[in-house]
């Protein structure tokens, strides 16, 4: 998973053994500090709630750099979706990458068409977020598209402009 | 003002996509023969797309197909481990995905091969559950 916006360019590599939860490195460049931080990172999946129609999850995300222990966060994170709706919630807690920060998101989306297994779908979305550093709640068109294991998420606002998150599932 | 147009490029984009992809599948239901629906000997009624399992069966007549029901199973990236974890069972001839129906096809050449417990467990480790397994042939 690669991910490049305003505040940092990330690599991520993550393995899941079972549903329960994945582990991963993460490699990141700040754009604010300009320094690298390597990290590991835990995802657990607390609750997934499965219907005919629908498929809710919660999780806790946690990380902690490999060179400084100092630079770590904790996340809580929500979704649910539909083939045709999409929400989902974010609240993180970063500290030691130079500097302290909390930033809460929301997420929502549509999918203008559904597509078949192994066709490529598309979701159009609008994301809002806020973070404690600058306390501006930003919102801003999201374009997902995927097909087969390939995934790409493009966003831009003017004051972050490109947040490009790509994402490849072997 | 740029955000509007740019907002404006991809709205359209997608809607061109989406109309096309929309006349495509008006196409195909010309073609479309409905559904099967026919009554299992436990009295349950099995509902497959009948174009669908027909386009399945293509080469493996004489196979024995598991329709499995999913729950959750509403995003083609996150059922991609069911294709691949059931790709790597050898027992296992063909499988389709029909995210509409939330139904997965698993073909077998020998009846016996096939293990309801094995298939839900497989679902389970992929995140999703399994409500109903039904077998179609021989």
């Amino acid at each position: 998973m690669a991910n490049s916006g305003s505040l940092a360019d990330t690599i991520y590599w993550h393995y899941t053994p079972n549903i329960n939860y994945s582990v991963g490195l993460d490699y990141q460049r700040d754009k604010v500090s300009n320094e690298y931080f390597p990290s590991a990172r835990f995802t657990y999946l607390i609750n997934r709630k499965n219907t005919a129609q629908s498929q809710r999850n919660l999780y806790l995300k946690a990380g902690v750099g490999l060179n400084d222990s100092a630079n770590h966060f904790y996340a809580l994170a929500g979704d649910w979706e539909t083939r045709r709706l999409f929400s989902s919630f974010s609240a993180k807690k970063s500290s030691g990458i130079g500097y302290d920060m909390f930033e809460q998101s929301v997420k929502v989306g549509i999918a203008p068409y559904l597509g078949d297994y192994g066709d490529l779908h598309t979701w159009l979305m609008v994301e809002t977020k806020k973070n404690d550093l600058d306390n501006e709640r930003i919102t801003y068109p999201v374009l997902r598209l995927f097909k087969g294991g390939a995934l790409i998420e493009m966003s831009y606002h003017k004051k972050t402009k490109w947040d490009i998150h790509l994402m490849y599932r072997f | 003002m740029k955000n509007l147009i740019l907002l404006g490029l991809l709205v359209s984009s997608t809607v061109i996509y989406a109309e096309h992809h929309e006349q495509h599948g008006m196409d195909t239901m010309h073609s479309h023969e409905g559904h099967i629906h026919n009554e299992m000997v436990n009295g349950k009624t099995l509902e497959v797309d009948a174009q669908r399992f027909d386009q399945f069966m293509i080469g493996i007549d004489n196979n024995v197909v598991a329709v499995v029901s999913v729950q959750g199973m509403v995003c083609d990236f996150c059922a991609r481990g069911i294709e691949k974890t059931f790709g790597k069972d050898k027992r296992i001839s063909k499988i389709d995905v029909d995210l509409a129906s939330g139904k997965v096809l698993l073909a077998f050449p020998v009846a016996d091969d096939i293990d309801n417990a094995d298939i839900t467990k497989k679902i389970l480790n992929n995140g999703l559950n399994t409500t109903d397994i039904q077998v179609v042939g021989n």
